[in-house]
This record gives structure tokens, sequence and C-alpha cells, in this order.
């Protein structure tokens, strides 16, 4: 069912089309700059994320690409191609809304066919194609339902399935699944990130929740202000932040003032707040001077109050949040700065041991520590942060 | 946990049926007395007759003038609902100041005396150098009517999810197209409610059709001016008043049927 339904990326349809490339692309609304001079390659056939903060400017992209906001300047290009002035009717992408917008007044069929017979596509086909489109989403049977008799879930399979059947270039979607609970949504990250394998479609995915994009990405683009931060693997993303804001986004980071003061090893000597020297071995290990030190409360180890050795600071458990599968531990540094350390849980010896008050050491591993030069350590997260996890460096 | 006394109770009992005395008793009065034997609409009731009925419809001034009024509420209703879609469209474009100006234009014929719209259209009508006309009847009733499509489709209009005219055209429909597949279905409720509003308020207007229609080409409501002064008419026109009432009761219980019908087709019914 996979063939027909699929994109031009499927085999015996020629090299694998659905290659974005967004060149200085540029929007304002009167005095605001929704999107800054954007350059971004978007590969073909894989499974690519814009992730930010609402307002940053990734839905605008978004629509740019859709064809339903004029871009200010710049272009986009499809394989090649500029299409910022076609009409979106004329772009051979479609569009997963975030309200899923189907049309209530039609069947879920007249739904998911609405595309081909605009098309002209001869009635035997839209009847084979549409079959295929709803089989691929697993909703056959319910083809003779009006949107409104449908769950969320089957809602948003039904969007899926409308835009997939025109065998798109790219895929958009637009927070699709913003509007399911967590449950569901979890399960639908997982059948999207198949489905994208099955069809080899160029998927576009834009989001806000850092975890889903790491979850079902090929590639990321974190977008702030109106510019992409860093644009990467989610590993990479993950593991090797190029600035401030990437690090905090994806998740809970420690940030902490630091001045690099020389070489040390592989890596650079660093004095932390307090007058502490620790050795860094990751990120911008030649820069000397100010800085901030970043590392994943999971990398921080929790050792006990005589516990001796190097990248090793004396501190004091403030508070303690049982997650379930962890516990995450705030703990004041002798430095002066708190840092969120995360302890897998040991059953009951976890929930006993761990309690304010307790002297601890907290050992950085130079490995786990990341120097962020200045100049990006300099732009601090941007006013809007809906939909971002707490800052708790 | 009554929220009113006994008392009260009554009270409120007593002023609901008052209040549904005063509205429905001259349309009672008026069907009774339509099928009164007398010639005068006087008590006692003389007897059960049904010739007034046949009386008013072999008078072919009243069927003219009524025939002349249903369809210069249906063309002035289907003018002012496509006017009020077109306007709606643009409106929800504006925001702000822009808005507020345009919709306070748009609105105005609600605030202004049909009766100096009349004498205005009348002289303007003149001036053109054309006699009073059928047409000028419609145009005028075009723009009392407007007002009322507007404010019972923009809400609608409003309503509606942008990104329901945005998919339409991602899935490869022209502006159009969207309009025409998307839109104006999902309107169609609206445009029912704006249709029976415009054409009952066009079908009762006297101000504009006394100035504007040519003599000898009366509407119903200017005919029934006419014909209030000779007595020998009247249990016709009462007649032609009773079948109205049922006529608008029809009308609304079929709106309403429509109404559930075209939100059953947008929920979705069995299959």
């Amino acid at each position: 069912m996979a063939q027909t339904t699929a994109g031009p990326g499927a085999p015996g349809r020629g090299p694998a089309k659905g290659q974005v490339s967004l060149v200085s692309l540029t929007k304002r609304f009167g005095d605001f700059t929704a999107v800054d001079a954007i350059d971004l390659e978007i590969p073909p056939g894989g499974f690519f994320s814009l992730l930010g903060p609402s307002g940053c400017g990734k839905t605008t992209t978004l629509r740019m690409i859709a064809g339903f906001d004029q871009p200010s300047s710049g272009q986009v290009l499809l394989d090649g191609e500029d299409i910022a002035r076609t009409p979106p009717s004329r772009r051979p992408v479609n569009t997963v809304f975030q309200s899923y917008a189907l049309f209530p007044h039609l069947r879920v069929f007249d739904n998911v066919a609405f595309g081909l017979r605009r098309a002209g596509v001869a009635r035997s086909e839209v009847q084979r194609r549409v079959g295929e489109a709803l089989d691929l989403v697993q909703l056959s049977e319910l083809a003779s339902r009006k949107p409104g008799q449908l769950s969320g879930g089957q809602q948003q399979r039904v969007a899926l399935a409308r835009a997939l059947v025109l065998a798109p270039a790219v895929l958009l979607l637009d927070e699709p699944l913003g509007a399911l609970d967590a449950k569901l949504r979890r399960q639908l990250q997982v059948e999207l990130k198949q489905l994208q394998a099955q069809v080899g479609i160029t998927f576009l995915y834009v989001t806000h929740d850092q975890e889903e994009a790491l979850t079902m990405s090929d590639r990321i683009a974190v977008i702030n202000r109106g510019r992409v931060e860093q644009a990467a693997t989610p590993r990479d993303l993950y593991e090797e932040p190029a600035n401030a804001f990437v690090a905090d986004f994806l998740g809970v980071s420690n940030l902490m003032d630091a001045t690099v003061i020389g070489p040390s090893g592989s890596g650079a000597e660093v004095r932390l707040a307090g007058n502490q020297v620790v050795e860094v071995a990751r990120g911008a290990v030649a820069t000397r001077g100010p800085a901030k030190v970043v590392i994943r409360p999971e990398r921080i180890g929790i050792e006990p109050a005589d516990s001796a050795g190097p990248n090793r600071l004396p501190g004091m458990v403030t508070n303690v949040v049982y997650l379930g599968s962890g516990l995450q531990l705030a703990v004041h540094l002798a430095s002066g700065s708190t840092v969120t350390a995360l302890v897998p849980n040991n059953a009951e010896e976890s929930a006993s041991t761990w309690t304010p008050g307790l002297l601890v050491t907290c050992h950085l591993p130079a490995t786990a520590l990341r120097i962020l030069a200045a100049d990006d350590a300099g732009r601090e997260p941007a006013g809007d942060t809906a939909g971002r996890p707490p800052r708790l460096a | 946990m009554k929220p009113v006394g006994r008392i009260g109770a009554a009270g409120l009992a007593v002023y609901f049926w008052a209040f549904v005395i005063f509205l429905f008793a001259p349309l009672v009065v008026l069907v009774i007395f339509s099928m009164n034997s007398s010639a005068t609409p006087t008590l006692p009731l003389s007897g059960f007759s049904t010739q007034w009925f046949r009386q008013a419809f072999s008078n072919t001034e009243l069927t003219g003038a009524l025939v002349r009024s249903v369809a210069i509420a249906l063309i002035a209703a289907a003018i002012a609902t496509a006017l009020g879609i077109m306007a709606s469209l643009g409106l929800l474009a504006l925001r702000g100041r822009a808005l507020s100006l345009a919709l306070t234009m748009l609105l105005l014929p609600l605030v202004v005396p049909y009766i100096c719209l009349a004498v205005g259209l009348l002289i303007l009508v003149q001036e053109v150098g054309t006699q009073p006309t059928l047409a000028a009847v419609v145009l005028g009733h075009c723009v009392i009517v407007l007002p009322f499509a507007i404010l019972v489709i923009m809400p609608r209009l409003r309503s509606l999810d942008p990104a329901m005219n945005e998919a339409a055209r991602d899935l490869g429909a022209s502006e159009f197209a969207a309009l025409r597949l998307i839109t104006l279905p999902l309107l169609m409720p609206a445009l029912v409610s704006s249709g029976i509003i415009c054409f009952v308020t066009s079908f009762d207007e006297f101000a504009i059709a006394s100035f504007l229609a040519p003599s000898g080409q009366p509407t119903y409501p200017v005919f029934l001016y006419a014909s209030a002064r000779t007595p020998a008419l009247l249990p016709e026109v009462i007649a032609v008043g009773a079948i109205i009432i049922a006529g608008s009761i029809l009308l609304v219980a079929g709106a309403e049927g429509g109404r559930r019908w075209a939100e059953r087709r947008l929920v979705g019914g069995a299959g």
C-alpha cells in the first residue's frame, strides 16, 4: 500500500526529492521580525524538526514553505527551484494543521479525496488511492464517518492521510500532536516516525516539545527569535550544544559562570565562582577568559561528603523531587551556585537517603563539562519562554 | 432551592401568560375573523365561512400586490445575502479602526429612519431621471436588509477555523474553489437565516415601497394601507393575513428543521 502513496522518493520514481533550502528567508510583520534571515538545508527523505519556544518564528517559517505567508525577502528552494511566489495550491507540499482543519461537512473519504479531485484524478483512481491512504493510517472502516464522529487521534490520522494521498515532495506538520493527551501523543510519535520511514517523504515537523523533537527527528533546527541557533542531529544537539540557549532548551542544563584560565591535558582549566578550579574536556576549550560552563543533570555524580579527587565540589542537598524513575536533587555548591542533578531510583534506599540538608560531593567529570564561548553564552533565551522547560541552572 | 417563593412564582406565571396573550391575541383574532361569514369583523361571530379566502384570491389587485412583494423580497434577500457574504469576507481581513469604520458604515441603515431613506431615494431616482420603479424598491430594500445579512453571516464566518480555507488551498483548490467547496457550505446555516430575515424585513417594509413603488403597482403593505380605507375589502385582507401567519409559521418551522439538518450534516449523522 505504501508504494503508491509514497512520494517521489519511492523506488522506481527516480532520485529522492523533497530537498528544501531556505536562503536568508525573512518575514516581517510591521516592526516585528518573525523570521530573521534564516539559512537552512533540509535534506530529502528525512524527518526534520523545527524546535523552539512559541513565537520564535518556526510556524511562520513553515507557513512560508506552505505558501500561506509571503516572505518579506529571501528564497524558498524546493529541489533547487524557488517556490516563494508560487500559490499554495500549486506547490508540491502538503500540510497537517495543528487544528487538523478537517472539512466537517465532508465524510472522511471525501476529505481525503479532496486534493485528488481538485487535481482532476479519475474516479476509479481516486477510489483506489484514498483506499490506500486510509489503509496506511488504519482508518479504512471509518471512511463514511464525518470528522465530528472521530476521536482526536483518528482525526489526526485523517489529516495525515489527506495530505499524504497527494504524494507531496515535502509534508509539513505544524505541532500535529499538540491537542492530544500525553499517552496518545507518545504512541503517535512512534507511528509518525515509522510512517515517515515507510513512505520516504521529507517530513518537516514544527514543535515546541524538545522531547518530541529528540524522539522523532533525524535532524533538528533549534529556532529562537527568528534565527537558527543550531541545526544538527538530536544526539549532537543534546551532547554538543552550540550555545547556552540550545543547552537550556534541550532539557534541564546547569549553566555556570566561569573563567577559562589555561590548557589542561586535552581540555582547559576553568575557574568557577568561589575559586573552584575544574578541568573541562569539551566545547570551546581554546577560548580564554569569561565563559559559561554547562553540564547535564544526569552527568553529575553525587558522592559521599568525604569523597575526594579532581573535579569534585562540596555541596548541600537543598531540594529533592521524586520523578518515579529517579530523583532530581538541587545541590547548593560551596561556590555559591545551585546545580540540578539526577540520581537513579534504587528502590527504598533512595527515598530515605536523599533528604534536604544532606552534605554531599558533586563530581563534575571533565568529559561531561562543556565550555560555551562567551559570544554564544551571551545570547540569553528570549523573554518568551512559553512551552519551554523551566530553567533550573 | 427555589429561586423564587410561591407568590413570586405565581406572579411570574401571570406575567408570562399576560405577555403571551398580548403577543398572540391579535394573531388569534385575525385567524378567527378570517373564517367568519360576516362582512364586518365584529362580535358576535356569525358563522364559519371560507368565502373571504376565495374572494381574496380572485381579487387580482390583491394577488398582484402579494406576488410583487414576494418577488421583491426574494430578490432583495438574495442580493443582500450575497453582498453580506462579500462584506463579511472583507470585514474579516480588517482590524482596529478600519474595521469599526467599515462596520459602522455598513450598519448605518439600521439607525437611519426608513422614511428618510425613502425620501432620499425618491429624490435620487428622480434626479437620475427615471420614474419610481419596482427596481428602485428592490434597491432600497437591499440597503435596509444588508445590515441584517452582515450581522447574521459575519459571526458565523468568524467562528470558522481560518486553517480550513488554507487546508483547501494547500490541497490544490483555488481561492474561489475553497470558497465554493468549503467556506460557503460551512456558512449555510447563517445564509439560510440571513435569507429568511431579509425576506421578512423586505416583505413587511412600507415606507420605502410607498414612496418608490409606481402608482398602480403597489407592494402588499402599500396595498393594505390603501385598502384599509375601503371597508368592503377588509375581510379579504384579514383572510390574506391569516394565510401569511400560516406561511410564517411554516417558514420558521422549516428554517429550524433546515438548521438542524445542516448541523447534523456538519457533525455527521448515521453513516
